[in-house]
């Protein structure tokens, strides 16, 4: 990563300046913590569970800088070699945190700077960012419709010709089922295609978001799908008529990682955010609102809802170990193929 | 150049005797342009020389594989060829149903003329995603075309009219309807009405009146309604995403892809340029075409 | 060339009555003004002929034909427009060959009528121009050409002088009464310029409030008004109020006396009307005739206006030929005693229930 002069110059000169500069008033040191988030609940949630309990009494002005995940993206790249960057924590999702890991954008979290690190789970921890929440990827079913699936393969049932419906921004994880279901593995995508492309024979129908599958669902045009198990019991809540069933292949974990970015301007306030972030008082509060499961062992649901949205200490055993490096060398190539040979 | 336009005012100012702010005033513009416009623009075009790898997400080097690989693959020349149909399409009939309405609103005494101009304009206050997302409760299988032509007995299965290339014409043709409408209402309203008369009275019956005389007369506001709508088809990104479904491709999306799905920054400023140079060359030939015939026939009918 | 017959026009906006039962009889060749102030009717009943307004009520026949729901296209009328409407995207005999285009007319006969009529405007030499490219007066005669080159049944014009400066205005005014006469045309013309109207037209209709005041020629219009809005209308009048007392004497508000033929009215209210030019102002006081002083003196060059204050209170205007240097009247001023005298038949009664828009008048 030292080949970038020129875009390098061009980055700072301009798309700095044009990124950062409408974003959030830029933070001074001293009581201030501007953290790169998602707007609507999710960030009502974070002032709701850590900025206000656990970071005003400290002090700190928690500021967001709220947007969806491609712009912080650019901004963390954009702002790479400059010294001041705009944020102090960057949330994403795992895979685009790996992205941006790989850029070496981020400091590492050490126990010392914040000890609550040692309860995070072991499976969902990584060197370079802390997990906040997770879900795992699951099959979603209309028991209505079908009997409860078992495994993945039990899509490709002719029975269920038409009735699989796929939200198009999941393209990856469609790959991943259909290659672990056809002798591939996390870091061998390759057999998904074929395995695809048989889906595609069953007149598997693709919608362009998730909202839109979630309206096939309801109308009851599709009966199946894979989805994160988060977004499943919302849609239950919402009336969606939908069950979960954890694949026998096991559950693909999706976590929203934060990291703290080597050019942020008030790092302290940011390790100290990653730590009012892993209490397990702060963590409970978005299993019941979105449906995601808290990362550090010692934070515990409610048994009901503990029930509809965590998964059980075997299921946990089984999670796929996700080969971030592999996805993210691969991700062009396979949405290439997806969008021309599957889509097409 | 702003010390460019003060030297070139100050020379004009000493020839006419006395100072002149005219190009002065240029300068403001022309530094945001600069700002704002060429260098982000020269920035995404120095991208689009460069390589990309998965994982240095982009390489530096000037190289033309990025546009090579565009133009020798079918998939994405495709994704073009639509992108131009649609645009052409949608500018066509957008064309064809704003002139009455614009029309209209231009030679109304009615007092409901300031509603009606309103009600043209309403739409704009909406975003496309959310207009977009009124067409799905229209459209869709479970919609409100649907179940109108299921009551009537007129089908027994829903008709697949969600994520059609159909849905996509309806859905940008709603969307740029009003800048159409408009830019031709504008310019209508400029035409006396006594022309018209006149050439009614000299014996022109409707079709002959628009024909002759509405229409070259409204040629002005058909180029610029064309060239505005033709560029915001060109470019357009909600409604064919939503409306059109994962299967249909266009430009925009496209390149959002490149851009947000796969971080290939370069690919994604090579479809970004081929996309602005394309519309902006199928604009200015249009341009060109619609007033050379105009000039075309002005002289054709000139009595030797 | 044919006959024009409006009867019985009408045209409603709601409640409000543009054009009230209008009926005109237009002889071929005659060339009659549509006069009144704006808002009377006149374009209205224009436009109606034309074709552009469809009438509430009535009947227009062109020619012996009932055109009265014919679109504007099937009627043969040829129309100048206040603002002639010339194609701004056509050339000055694109513009004049428009019409022939339409009755497809071939080619070369067209060619050869639209120079003639460029010709007939003096405009061939601009056969090329595009109507920007020309100044007011030259557009008027395009559109005159453009207008005429049809031979149309009856040639309309609105208003077309209005847009040209006073110069300007008075040889167009020739020219279009020059064209009319030689060949003959139809014509119905829509001013509100007295002056223009008596000049031009063989006869005239005033209109006011849409409906029609009066119809004749100048001279009736002038010598003989109908009403007190047509006397204050048609050049100037005095006007003073007053009553009949008996045959043949009048009694103005301010008590004056007055003997004046009276044939066709009983005692009672009536007005009088008195062109100031039947006036003739006498220095001093003598025996015969009505006494007062100048308040004013306007001099007009050829004539020369005395406004005068009558011992009642009651004013006059009388208008004579500009004294001669060494006249007793060259001496007469402001505050001056004089003595007004006219012939008793130049008076004329008329009803008094309607105002006129004049600024004379004694009360």
């Amino acid at each position: 990563m030292t080949r970038m002069t020129i875009g390098r110059r061009a980055l700072v000169g301009a798309a700095a300046g044009l990124l950062a500069a409408p974003g959030v008033p830029r933070a001074q040191g001293g009581g201030r913590c501007v953290v790169g988030t998602w707007g609507g609940d999710y960030q009502d949630l974070l002032k709701a569970n850590i900025d206000d309990p656990l970071m005003k009494p400290q002090g700190i002005e928690v500021l967001y800088d709220v947007a969806v995940a491609p712009p912080r993206k650019t901004k963390l790249l954009a702002e790479r070699m400059t010294r001041r960057g705009t944020f102090d924590v960057a949330c994403l999702s795992d895979i685009d945190m790996f992205e941006m890991a790989q850029q070496n954008l981020f400091d590492e979290p050490t126990p010392d700077l914040v000890p609550n690190m040692r309860n995070v789970i072991p499976a969902l921890a990584k060197r370079y960012a802390l997990p906040h929440i997770y879900s795992g990827k699951v099959i979603l079913y209309n028991p209505a419709k079908m009997a409860k699936p078992r495994s993945y393969n039990d899509l490709w049932d002719p029975k269920l010709r038409g009735r699989v419906g796929l939200a198009d921004g999941l393209y990856m994880q469609f790959i991943e089922t259909a290659a672990l279901i056809n002798g591939g593995s996390p870091s061998n995508f390759e057999p998904a295609k074929k395995k695809l492309l048989e889906l595609k024979a069953l007149g598997a129908k693709v919608y362009p978001s998730n909202e839109a599958l979630a309206a096939a669902l309801k109308g009851e045009e599709v009966w199946a799908t894979i989805m994160w198990l988060a977004r499943g019991f919302m849609w239950k809540q919402a009336g969606i008529p939908v069950e979960h069933a954890v694949p026998e292949e096991g559950a693909t974990p999706i976590v929203f990682d934060k990291a703290v970015p080597r050019n942020a301007p008030n790092k302290a306030n940011g390790w100290k955010w990653m730590q009012a972030m892993l209490e397990p008082s702060a963590q409970a509060g978005f299993a019941a609102r979105m449906g995601y499961v808290p990362t550090v062992r010692n934070a515990t649901l409610p048994e009901d809802l503990a029930k509809q949205i965590s998964f059980t200490e075997a299921e946990q055993e089984k999670f796929v170990k996700i080969d971030y490096q592999y996805i993210a060398d691969n991700n062009a190539a396979y949405l290439d193929w997806w969008t021309r040979e599957f889509k097409g | 150049m702003a010390r460019a336009a003060a030297l070139a005012a100050a020379r004009s100012g000493r020839r006419a005797g006395a100072f002149s702010l005219g190009p002065a005033l240029a300068v403001p513009a022309a530094l945001l342009v600069a700002a704002f416009l060429a260098a982000p623009l020269a920035v995404l075009f120095r991208y689009s020389l460069n390589r990309y790898s998965p994982r240095e997400f982009m390489i530096d080097a000037v190289t033309a594989e990025n546009y090579i690989r565009f133009f020798t693959d079918a998939y994405f020349i495709g994704v073009l060829a639509t992108t131009v149909q649609v645009a052409a399409v949608c500018t066509a009939v957008s064309l064809l149903f704003a002139f009455p309405l614009a029309y209209l609103l231009a030679r109304t005494d009615s007092r409901w003329k300031s509603a009606l101009v309103i009600a043209v304009v309403f739409p704009l206050m909406v975003g496309n995603v959310v207009r977009a997302a009124g067409w799905m409760a229209v459209l869709g299988n479970d919609g409100i075309v649907n179940h109108a032509l299921l009551g009537l007995g007129l089908v027994t299965q829903p008709v697949r009219l969600m994520y059609t290339p159909f849905a996509v014409h309806v859905g940008i043709i709603a969307v740029v309807l009003p800048y159409m409408i408009l830019t031709l209402q504008s310019v209508i309203e400029g035409i006396g009405r006594d022309v018209e008369e006149a050439a009614s009275n000299l014996g022109a019956g409707p079709i002959t009146v628009f024909r002759r005389v509405l229409l070259p007369l409204s040629l002005p506001g058909v180029i610029a309604g064309s060239t505005l709508v033709f560029i915001l088809c060109m470019n357009a990104y909600a409604t064919p995403v939503l409306l059109g479904g994962p299967q249909f491709k266009m430009m925009a999306p496209a390149l959002y892809d490149q851009f947000v799905r796969t971080t290939n920054w370069p690919f994604g400023a090579a479809l970004a340029f081929i996309l602005m140079v394309s519309t902006l060359v199928l604009t200015v030939i249009g341009t060109t075409v619609l007033s050379r015939r105009m000039h075309h026939r002005r002289l054709e009918a000139a009595p030797r | 060339m044919s006959e024009l017959v409006l009867d019985r026009l009408r045209k409603e906006y709601g409640s409000f009555v543009a054009v009230d039962d209008v009926s005109l009889h237009v002889r071929e060749g005659e060339l009659v003004a549509l006069l009144g102030p704006s808002g009377c009717g006149k374009t209205t009943t224009l436009r109606m002929i034309a074709g552009f307004i469809e009438p509430t009520a009535g009947r227009i026949t062109i020619g012996g034909r009932d055109v009265t729901w014919d679109p504007p296209y099937r009627r043969d009328t040829g129309m100048v427009f206040q603002s002639y409407a010339l194609f701004p995207h056509m050339t000055v005999a694109q513009n004049v060959a428009f019409g022939l285009e339409m009755r497809k007319v071939p080619r070369a006969e067209a060619e050869t009528r639209v120079r003639r009529a460029l010709d007939l405007v003096r405009l061939g030499h601009l056969a090329d121009r595009l109507p920007r490219q020309l100044s007011g007066g030259q557009q008027q005669r395009v559109a005159l050409a453009r207008a005429l080159v049809v031979n149309p049944g009856v040639f309309l014009l609105d208003e077309p002088l209005s847009n040209l400066d006073a110069k300007l205005r008075l040889e167009v005014r020739v020219e279009i009464r020059e064209l009319q006469k030689r060949l003959g045309l139809t014509t119905v013309f829509v001013t509100h310029d007295q002056e223009e109207a008596l000049t031009l037209a063989d006869r005239l209709v005033v209109l006011d409030h849409g409906v029609v005041q009066q119809v004749g020629t100048p001279e009736e219009l002038y010598e003989a008004p109908a009403n007190l809005f047509v006397a204050g209308f048609i050049g100037r009048s005095n006007v003073l109020r007053g009553r009949v007392v008996e045959r043949g004497r009048f009694v103005t508000e301010a008590g004056l006396a007055l003997a004046v033929p009276t044939d066709g009215f009983e005692p009672g209210a009536a007005a009088l009307a008195l062109r100031p030019e039947r006036i003739t102002v006498i220095p001093g006081a003598a025996g015969n005739g009505v006494s007062g002083r100048v308040a004013l003196v306007t001099y007009l060059g050829a004539a020369t206006e005395y406004r005068v204050t009558l011992d009642g209170g009651e004013s006059l205007t009388a208008s004579m030929a500009t004294p001669r240097p060494g006249d007793p009247l060259k001496r007469v001023g402001a505050g001056d005693v004089v003595t007004l005298t006219w012939p008793a038949e130049t008076c004329r009664l008329l009803a008094p229930d309607r105002g006129a828009p004049t600024d004379e008048g004694g009360s």
